[in-house]
């Protein structure tokens, strides 16, 4: 007999199972627990733990000399995502399994309020992430404007600069956290378990938690702005780290927060990828979508771990007072610099890889001409990963490395121009010749190439050290980076919201608005940031409120297309409320007339995906080829000849080897 | 071909064809996330050690180690032998299971979460009681980094073993209550997620005996 907690019976399903002909209670939706529970608890664990700390460190004497308490707002901070967690319900199975308890079943259900609540189905959990990196998106947006107001004037100030620089770290902050997650959390969670057949996500806990630590990390880096900020930037150097008031504390928390969400979420994709591939499903038939996550998710759960321990290092520093980013006491703060760009350089990866999956797998369909090099497509993205781990140090050239590890860093870094560029060159190679049709989702792939172009072409030129050491913390290299993430990432995002809209909600956007988005987006995008390259070159350094009265006309250029940028994402806004609410119009099943497997399902989707687990027969590229094979067949018989090439047939523990 | 129902009221339909291989996934899947667990912890521990030989060789202001201040080496060795314990006991649990001992799998298993407690209740104790402060040197930081991502790692594999232990224990009362077998042999995927959690417990193992030389022995 066997004593099996996980009867198979069980694995198709969303995690949760519901006792066979029994009856499940459900409480009224407002007595359960949701986000309101979540943000109450949330409250009270702050509070909880601000008490605490004061009464653990109120008497320590820095603590009286400074007026302020690290380890009351880290207690707070901590207890606060801990009671926001218990709140919408996160904690209940991890506790009870503890006395061995199986999961409590959750009544399937399709009423609105399944988005605020603790939900282990995969599309839920995507589209909670689709509206919580809106949300993020346009807080950071917010900021931004703020930054190009005060940026009006060289000499009239809105804002003192104590808040200035307040404000330009949490955008960086905010967008950055935000653009880690922009696809992988939202399409990735969504659109990957369809993409490659299965019914299922490998763990839909995992899933779901990594959802709502994204979200508590939202609340716990806001914290920063009423807390007084933090001085750092986004990439939080020491020594001022440690010198800076207590808002640093939520920027070291929120990013490990966030950290420990991202980690969570690139494993459960990572390993979905790899074991819940259909029959059939082999390497050479995922769609290029799949293998942008795949390589997304590695870094994610590889590099990530190091910024963790790095915002924990300072968290002690800060905190027990050990001394990891104190040089006067035999830390070193070119310690954090390493250790975050070690996490940070992969990072720069992880935001743009899923834009390139994304493109590639619109370009087929727009152009209706199968992927070009698609194999090339797939090693390039694993490529670019793997190299990433080896380019860290050139964001320190300027910082007094030894001069002799320069060439080395400069070569690795020029070297991953190479893979990306097979990347790039296959997105060009389908659009040779190809008859374009230029639809929104199309318009914004055709733009990120352009973007991407610009912004990848510059950051292979200041990977060269002269030019490096020459425009470092300049206005350059800020309009380099928002070239490739904001460029590349976030026009290839809102194509792939606007692609896949028809199978997320079932319905289509409006085209008009759509066109009017990306035309406001693509040339206020390119007016905003182009300019910052001459501004940078001109000397203006990024960070600074004031600068040379000579260069106001060309940052008032910047400011206003900056506002009129801030407008084109009113209109999507706009978009997204009259398509989906207003004047919903019903989606075709199909209608881009792609060969996606996603696409061959039903609108909207059954919640296991797939009435049977399809057999794939082919890649989804094949457009325009007499007699190709159908994608898949969505009805089989039997798929025992095929089962050995999926995941489930094909892993290493049906080979025996454990 | 034939299709069962499952669960009885969710509309779900899988034929036998596809319960068998959504379990072979579910296992390879166990198989893939232990490994990969062990690589997110790897990384994190790497950075802890290139923290360590950063500042030693940095040693900034001769500050690395000043007048040679050493962790409690007896607390230290205790931590790291309770640790190791542990795991040999969960390995032997893991052998008795595949010989179908299950008894001897439940005493080794929960002898080994006592065990992985008690490591974790004097690495807490330890860092209550260290003849140092934190700003000591860069030494000292790093210890401190070290205990506190040694009980994160600790509480993680403790919970594993422990809820896979409380989940046996509990089938174990069911299947009694309903009349079926009083020990049963838990099955495949059982097995392999004592598999994975042994495998995990070899990798704290080897942490915990690195860092102590480095801490302790070589620091």
């Amino acid at each position: 007999m066997t004593l099996d907690v996980a009867p198979p019976s069980q694995m198709g399903s969303t995690g949760d199972t519901l006792p066979p002909g029994g009856v499940v209670h459900r409480r009224p939706w407002w007595m359960g627990q949701h986000m309101g529970t979540g943000l109450l608890l949330g409250i009270g664990g702050y509070a909880l733990g601000h008490y605490l700390g004061n009464t653990i460190a109120g008497g320590y004497t820095h603590v009286g000399t400074a007026g302020e308490n690290d380890v009351a707002i880290v207690l707070a901070l901590l207890l606060g995502v801990v009671g926001w967690l218990a709140g919408v319900g996160a904690l209940n199975y991890p506790l009870a399994k503890l006395a061995g308890r199986e999961p409590v079943a959750q009544p399937d259900t399709q009423h609105w309020t399944r988005f605020f609540r603790f939900s282990v189905e995969h599309k839920t959990v995507g589209m909670q992430y689709l509206i919580a990196v809106l949300v993020f998106l346009f807080t950071g947006g917010l900021l931004a404007m703020s930054i190009r107001t005060e940026l009006l004037s060289p000499t009239s100030h809105i804002i003192g600069p104590g808040t200035y620089i307040s404000i330009v770290g949490e955008h960086g902050t905010v967008m950055m956290m935000m653009a880690s997650s922009l696809v992988v959390g939202p399409l990735g969670n969504w659109l990957i378990p369809i993409m490659i057949g299965s019914r299922r996500m490998a763990f839909p806990r995992v899933e779901a938690f990594s959802f709502w630590l994204f979200s508590a990390g939202y609340f716990v880096i806001l914290t920063a702005l009423p807390l007084g900020g933090f001085p750092t930037g986004w990439t939080g150097y020491a020594p001022l780290q440690t010198q800076a008031t207590v808002g640093m504390d939520s920027y070291l928390v929120g990013f490990s927060v966030i950290g420990l969400g991202m980690i969570l979420a690139g494993f459960n994709l990572l390993v979905t990828i790899i074991n819940y591939r259909a029959p059939g499903m082999t390497w050479s038939r995922i769609p290029v979508f799949a293998w942008s996550i795949l390589a997304t998710s590695a870094l994610l759960a590889l590099a990530t771990p190091t910024l963790a321990v790095a915002c924990m290092f300072g968290i002690l520093d800060r905190t027990v007072g050990t001394a990891f980013y104190v040089n006067a006491h035999g830390g070193s703060s070119y310690l954090w610099e390493n250790l975050f760009w070690f996490f940070g350089h992969p990072e720069v990866y992880i935001m743009a890889l899923p834009g390139f999956g994304i493109v590639g797998e619109m370009l087929p369909v727009f152009t209706r001409k199968p992927l070009f090099a698609y194999r090339v497509a797939a090693a390039g993205m694993i490529g670019v990963a793997l190299l990433s781990f080896f380019v860290w140090q050139h964001h320190l050239f300027q910082s007094g490395i030894n001069p002799d590890m320069r060439p080395l860093f400069m070569l690795t870094t020029e070297l991953i121009s190479i893979p990306t560029g097979f990347i790039f060159l296959v997105g060009l190679g389908t659009l040779y010749k190809a008859k374009i049709r230029f639809e929104v989702p199309m318009l914004f792939a055709l733009a990120m190439y352009f973007n991407f172009l610009i912004g990848g072409v510059t950051g292979v030129f200041v990977s060269d050290v002269p030019v490096d050491v020459t425009v470092h913390g300049s206005f350059f290299v800020l309009a380099h980076f928002h070239y490739t993430i904001m460029g590349g990432l976030v026009f290839a995002f809102f194509g792939g919201v606007y692609y896949w809209m028809p199978k997320l909600t079932g319905k289509m956007m409006n085209k008009t608005l759509g066109k009017v988005h990306f035309w406001m987006m693509f040339v206020f995008f390119n007016l905003t940031f182009f300019p910052m390259f001459l501004i940078g070159l001109l000397g203006q350094p990024r960070r600074v409120f004031e600068y040379a009265q000579g260069l106001q006309t060309l940052n008032d250029f910047s400011s206003v297309s900056a506002f009129c940028l801030g407008a084109s994402f009113l209109v999507f806004v706009v978009n997204f409320v009259w398509s989906i609410f207003i004047a919903p119009q019903e989606a075709p099943l199909n209608p881009w007339g792609s060969l996606g497997l996603e696409w061959q399902t039903a609108t909207p989707v059954p919640q296991h995906n797939f009435e049977r687990i399809p057999v794939v027969l082919t890649d989804p590229y094949h457009y325009s080829e007499p007699g190709a094979s159908p994608v898949a067949d969505l009805a089989p018989t039997s798929f025992a000849e095929f089962a050995a090439v999926g995941a489930g047939g094909g892993g290493p523990i049906a080979r025996g080897e454990p | 071909m034939s299709q069962v129902r499952v669960p009885a009221d969710s509309g779900y339909v899988a034929t036998p064809e596809e319960l068998a291989y959504e379990a072979r996934a579910a296992e390879n899947a166990l198989f893939t996330a232990s490994r990969l667990m062990i690589g997110c912890f790897a990384f994190a521990f790497a950075a802890l050690a290139f923290a360590y030989f950063y500042l030693r060789s940095a040693n900034s202001y001769d500050l690395w180690r000043p007048h040679s201040v050493t962790a409690p080496v007896g607390t230290g060795t205790a931590v790291m032998a309770f640790t190791a314990a542990a795991t040999v006991l969960l390995l032997f649990g893991l052998r008795q299971l595949r010989r179908k001992d299950v008894l001897a799998f439940d005493v080794a298993g929960w002898v080994a979460v006592l065990s992985g407690l008690l490591a974790l209740g004097l690495q807490c104790w330890e860092l209550t009681d260290l003849p140092f402060a934190p700003a000591t040197g860069g030494y000292t930081s790093v210890f401190i980094g070290w205990a506190v991502m040694n009980i994160i790692m600790l509480v993680s594999g403790i919970y594993w073993a422990e809820t896979l232990l409380a989940r046996r224990a509990r089938l174990r009362k069911a299947i009694t209550e309903e009349g079926g077998a009083v020990r049963g042999v838990p099955s495949g995927i059982f097995r392999l997620n004592v598999d994975s959690c042994v495998y995990f417990w070899g990798f704290i193992a080897f942490v915990a005996v690195f860092f102590w030389i480095f801490f302790y022995i070589a620091g």
